[in-house]
């Protein structure tokens, strides 16, 4: 049953209406951000329950750490997704899923999801995952590791064998070509 | 520390954007962002860029996710609780649960309820049907019977028809006597192979009582010859009843006699009597 009418605000509004516990401002950062960030979590974690519990608890950690929020430090949506990055890797780790999914290695997971998951697209941005698998390996390779499969840099750097420098460097790289499809 | 551009440059911004730094190194970045305005812009710009990029790579939850967890956030003990997350969220994630299976249990009452009910109008219907049907047996049974009875009669008044044609066949009126004047009855007689049948649907006698019967009396040359008992019943099958064989005969009586009949005629019992005619 989607929400016939999706609610969108803009960043300012949104924010203030987060820090003041309105119920309309989850239901907007739900419609919003809830297909990037559940893409997001469900790169790092395979198991589709666990995913959604993480989704939700993503959206009660956002929901509570509102007031501690520092627009100045960033902007809210990447704040968002560090937090559902970050509670995912969190869950993967656990004891519990540990025990849950014996075995389970995080770079499979990442490719079974792709092959198992419809990507919906974002209207505004069709065409950029052919643009983006174009170019990859070679720009976003290490992008993709830390951004969507939960690596640290220096995880990613020793994954692919390469120094950290050149990690920073490609990462770098990945948003300059990011930057310049969107513009 | 370092100019701007330089820093930029270093890669360092995109590692703070992607949550991939320490303590130190964040407030340093902040430290440069609020120094340098370039700074702050190009963070915004790495966060634009990689947020974009999120979109472009989502996957949507299952609809119906969207209800579910912002129901959990819109409930007041979610407001008032701001510290630790890690408890009440189980405890949260337990409570759907116990509501959905709650639901799923009323959902299976629901179901049972309309199933008894289905049960019991199937079953009152499969009663009704049963009786319909011992009723249409019986019926059936009633039709049969009265085919074979309409057979049997059927058959017996051809029977009649043709003993009229054929000339072998005679046909003697017995009448009431005295004693029965209202009676009377008629004998089918051949001569040639000495048949000697009565017809019932011509007979009228008194009814007799169950130590009684009547029997059939031919008078050959003066003397009374027994041709077997018979009763009057008002309900019998058949109309034509096959009597003892004579050949010779004058004249026919019935006498009403003992169960099974007697030797000789009791003359006083004489109901009917009635020549033969040549």
């Amino acid at each position: 049953m989607a929400t016939t009418k999706r609610i969108t605000l803009t960043e300012e509004d949104l924010i203030k209406a987060l820090k003041n516990q309105e119920t309309i401002a989850i239901q907007a950062l739900y419609d919003m951000y809830s297909g990037a960030l559940f893409g997001v979590i469900s790169r790092i974690i395979q198991h589709t329950e666990v995913a959604e519990d993480t989704l939700q608890e993503t959206f009660i950690k956002i929901w509570n750490s509102a007031e501690h929020y520092d627009s100045s430090k960033g902007r809210l949506f990447t704040w968002m997704i560090n937090v559902a990055r970050n509670l995912s890797i969190d869950k993967l780790r656990s004891k519990d899923f540990r025990n849950a999914n014996k075995n389970q290695d995080i770079e499979n997971n990442v490719d079974f999801i792709d092959a198992e998951k419809k990507i919906s697209f974002n209207s505004d941005v069709v065409g950029l995952r052919d643009m983006v698998n174009a170019l990859k390996p070679e720009f976003f390779d290490v992008l993709d590791l830390v951004y969507f499969k939960g690596y640290t840099h220096v995880e990613a750097a020793e994954s692919l064998d390469i120094p950290l420098g050149t990690v920073k460097t490609r990462i770098r790289m990945a948003v300059m070509e990011l930057r310049k499809q969107f513009n | 520390m370092e100019q701007p551009k330089a820093y930029i440059e270093s890669g360092i911004l995109e590692l703070y954007v992607l949550g991939q730094l320490k303590g130190q190194e964040i407030n340093e970045v902040e430290a440069m962002a609020f120094k340098y305005p370039e700074v702050l812009q190009e963070i915004r710009a790495i966060e634009i860029a990689l947020e974009r990029y999120a979109l472009s790579e989502a996957i949507q939850p299952r609809a119906g996710l969207d209800n579910e967890i912002i129901s959990v956030l819109d409930t007041p003990a979610q407001h008032s609780d701001t510290s630790g997350q890690d408890l009440p969220t189980i405890q949260r994630t337990a409570n759907a649960k116990i509501r959905n299976l709650v639901y799923a249990l009323a959902a299976c009452i629901a179901l049972l309820l309309v199933a008894t009910i289905a049960l019991i109008s199937a079953n009152s219907r499969l009663t009704e049907a049963k009786q319909q049907i011992s009723a249409l047996n019986l019926q059936n049974r009633k039709f049969v019977a009265t085919v074979g009875f309409m057979k049997q009669t059927n058959s017996d008044l051809e029977k009649i028809a043709a003993m009229v044609d054929d000339p072998n066949w005679a046909i003697v009126k017995l009448a009431g006597t005295k004693a029965q004047p209202s009676s009377k009855m008629m004998v089918y007689w051949n001569k040639k192979n000495k048949n000697v049948i009565l017809d019932k649907s011509k007979m009228v006698l008194p009814v007799n009582d169950t130590g009684h019967q009547y029997q059939l009396w031919a008078l050959v040359n003066g003397k009374p010859v027994d041709l077997g008992v018979f009763d009057m019943k008002s309900d019998s099958t058949s109309i034509l009843l096959q009597m003892k064989e004579i050949r010779l005969a004058q004249a026919f009586a019935v006498t009403l006699e003992k169960r099974g009949g007697s030797p000789s005629p009791t003359m006083d019992q004489m109901v009917v009597m009635g020549g033969v005619t040549i």
